[in-house]
């Protein structure tokens, strides 16, 4: 039994021989002895008959008394801070944003990244582990999310292994592919209204969904064109979509594009300089 | 209608669903109004209201009491709108049934109620609301036989501790759940759910590390202490006595509560942190004073497809009475009046780790079974090892391994020393917030999405 310079056991050294005892169970082993003191006084005060009650009950004292007399650990040394980025973080409610985002239109997150090293914003520090995490084995949109995270995400990386990516790095290309926006499937007879005025990308879109030409078997590449049309046509191609008949088919589909066209306008004014 | 409704809107809502087409199997008697509303969800609520004890029960998941059905179909009622009926079907019979029968406990409640007695609460599905708890009063017999039947559930289970502790913690027995669920559900039974739910957390213990023995150990001797205190409810000091009430499932009326003197102070949300206790999520929201310095806590409860409070933000400050249940800490509050919105709660001052402890130690002497308690600290994180822990000039306390926020906590600081809420638990702090100058991250746990539905 290890004691003290002055022959009494330490409250921890009590507890492990608790917790030993306890293991084995009393039937095969004797409860320690208290050590002098406050448990020894509980022992003497209220004996009880049998080992496992003394036990139970010495455990409930220490218990008490180790929690209740918590202290703290010597002070740790403090880790280095990053090296300062001087880039404006971006605004608290893109991060609100690129939360929405993420559940609801990942389809923009790629534009939203860029968007952010566009305007020369850098990530708002609670967004970097979970964007960074979030690509960890994807090398082109991790590599993005390291240089909107500037130093503070190499130095998240280093203090936490696990936000390190784990894809595999291409020979070539990977520089170019971070500035750019991965293509997306676009069918070849929409692919002219990515570059088409505002009017008739809306006119296209409204007409086609209130016509139902437009239907749920388009979904998809809707969305794509919808996430790659010349910002400067959303207003216009939101305010169509609105208008589509009510009694169409295809009125729900028009809600969801609807509803990307505001996110992702409401996103790029969003991270504009002010 | 007006004085029953929770607040205009509600009425507002309830005025379309207040059309016969909605409704199926409606129908009144000299004692309820009933019937099934149809709506946007896949299976329609099943809605009954007293309407002599004035009392509503509804499906749906809304926390509001009494709910858009509810009115709806009161407001249906009085236009006689609903036809007169002589038996009610299953659903509103067995609830009227209750309602009419002449014994009622003060505090009884069907199903096991989460640690900090969430049976009482407004988002539980067992939740008896304050309307429902009002007008029934209390019988001395009805008391007596719960005091009775708590006091061998009790000893049942000092007994079952104490065989633990005679056949030794390596009995193969207590690495299945079967051999703790028995348990926890003959407490049920006792109707000492608090006590339940702990030995269900305790199962959860069993084989998760190396050190797991200590850990069970510590929580059998917390679960002995309630047990003797328990057992001598009338021998404790009243605030004792109040709290270990509380923990072991006694429940205390909100009405009671709410007929208590209010405290009232700017109260600051600190921190907020979900967790899942058995079936139920159970949300905190952590409140200081400004004025006093006191914490407080409210609670929120959500069953599966409820919604939890979302009615505080963290990192805002509102002027607000809050009533306190009885309790020798005192923590767990409700909430009366607000006399503001809302504002950015500024200059959140932290302590250090040094005066954290003693405060927790000062919390833990009041309740010694004590599994959380807020603090609010001035520290940096940093690494012991393997260890996260946060520190500062007077010392170092440990982060709960594996808990979330960590990477946030040290994102948002960048290592320097910032405000932090935590919650102190046995196995390490929980970080909540970071207070930064401009703004409060919350980083607490979350409940799951998937579990609980969107807010109403």
């Amino acid at each position: 039994m290890s004691s003290t310079a002055d022959g009494t056991t330490r409250l921890d050294d009590y507890w492990e021989q608790m917790v030993t005892v306890a293991l084995l169970g009393t039937d095969r082993r004797e409860p320690p002895v208290p050590p002098t003191g406050g448990l020894a006084d509980l022992a003497a005060d209220d004996p009880l008959p049998t080992a496992s009650q003394r036990l139970l009950q010495q455990m409930a004292a220490c218990t008490t008394v180790r929690r209740a007399g918590v202290l703290p650990a010597p002070p740790a040394a403090l880790i280095a801070a990053p090296a300062p980025d001087p880039r404006p973080v971006t605004p608290p409610s893109a991060t609100a944003t690129w939360r929405r985002l993420v559940i609801d239109w990942p389809v923009l997150e790629d534009e939203w990244v860029l968007a952010v090293l566009a305007t020369g914003r850098r990530l708002a520090p609670e967004l970097v582990p979970p964007v960074l995490g979030r690509h960890r084995t994807d090398v082109v949109r991790h590599e993005r999310a390291l240089l909107a995270a500037g130093p503070l995400g190499a130095w998240m990386v280093e203090w936490s292994p696990r936000l390190a990516c784990t894809g595999r790095r291409p020979t070539s290309g990977l520089e170019l592919a971070v500035h750019h926006l991965p293509e997306l499937p676009i069918v070849p007879e929409l692919l002219p209204l990515l570059e088409a005025p505002a009017d008739q990308v809306a006119r296209t879109l409204a007409t086609g969904l209130s016509k139902a030409t437009f239907n749920a078997g388009h979904r998809a590449v809707l969305i794509n064109l919808v996430a790659r049309v010349n910002p400067s046509s959303l207003p216009a191609v939101g305010a169509a979509l609105n208008s589509v008949d009510a009694l169409s088919p295809s009125v729900g589909l028009a809600y969801a594009l609807t509803e990307l066209v505001h996110l992702r306008h409401h996103m790029l004014t969003e991270l504009e300089p002010a | 209608m007006l004085a029953l409704a929770p607040k205009p809107s509600s009425l507002t809502a309830a005025q379309p669903l207040a059309v016969a087409s909605r409704w199926v199997t409606s129908g009144c008697d000299g004692r309820g109004v009933w019937g099934r509303c149809t709506g946007t969800s896949a299976e329609p609520y099943d809605c009954v209201i007293d309407h002599v004890g004035v009392a509503f029960r509804c499906t749906c998941p809304s926390r509001s009491t009494p709910c858009k059905h509810a009115l709806a179909l009161l407001l249906l009622w009085v236009r006689g709108s609903v036809a007169e009926a002589e038996t009610p079907p299953g659903f509103a019979a067995a609830w009227l049934a209750g309602r009419v029968a002449a014994v009622s406990p003060v505090v009884d409640s069907p199903s096991p109620p989460p640690a900090d007695a969430p049976t009482d609460a407004p988002g539980s599905a067992a939740a008896p609301s304050p309307a429902e708890s009002l007008p029934l009063p209390p019988t001395r017999d009805g008391r007596d036989d719960r005091v009775a039947r708590m006091s061998a559930g009790l000893a049942e289970l000092d007994r079952w501790l104490d065989d633990r502790l005679r056949t030794g913690l390596a009995d193969p027995a207590l690495a299945r759940y079967d051999t703790w669920d028995d348990l926890a559900a003959r407490l049920v039974d006792a109707q000492v759910g608090g006590l339940a739910n702990r030995v269900r957390r305790m199962a959860g213990l069993v084989g998760a590390h190396p050190q797991w023995h200590g850990h069970v150990l510590a929580e059998m001797g917390a679960l002995h202490l309630l047990a003797t205190a328990g057992r001598r409810l009338g021998s404790l000091p009243p605030h004792l006595a109040d709290s270990v009430a509380a923990a072991i499932g006694w429940q205390v009326r909100q009405a009671d509560v709410l007929a208590g003197v209010p405290h009232t102070d700017h109260w600051m949300v600190l921190g907020r942190s979900d967790t899942r206790e058995d079936r139920i999520e159970v949300r905190r929201f952590w409140l200081r004073g400004r004025d006093t310095g006191d914490w407080a806590m409210l609670l929120s409860f959500a069953a599966y497809g409820q919604s939890l409070d979302t009615s505080f933000a963290v990192g805002t400050e509102v002027h607000a009475d809050l009533f306190r249940y009885p309790g020798a800490l005192g923590l767990r509050s409700l909430l009366g009046r607000r006399h503001n919105e809302p504002v950015a709660a500024t200059d959140v001052a932290g302590v250090t780790i040094a005066v954290a402890c003693a405060g927790i130690g000062r919390a833990i002497v009041a309740e010694p079974w004590l599994d959380r308690y807020p603090v609010c600290v001035v520290a940096a994180p940093a690494r012991i090892g393997a260890r996260w822990v946060l520190t500062d000039a007077t010392g170092s306390l440990p982060l709960q391994p594996g808990v979330g926020g960590i990477g946030q906590l040290l994102a948002c600081s960048e290592g320097r020393p910032t405000v932090i809420v935590a919650e102190w638990t046995p196995g390490g702090l929980v970080p909540l917030t970071l207070h930064l100058p401009d703004r409060s991250i919350d980083i607490g746990p979350v409940a799951e999405a998937s579990f609980l539905a969107a807010s109403r």
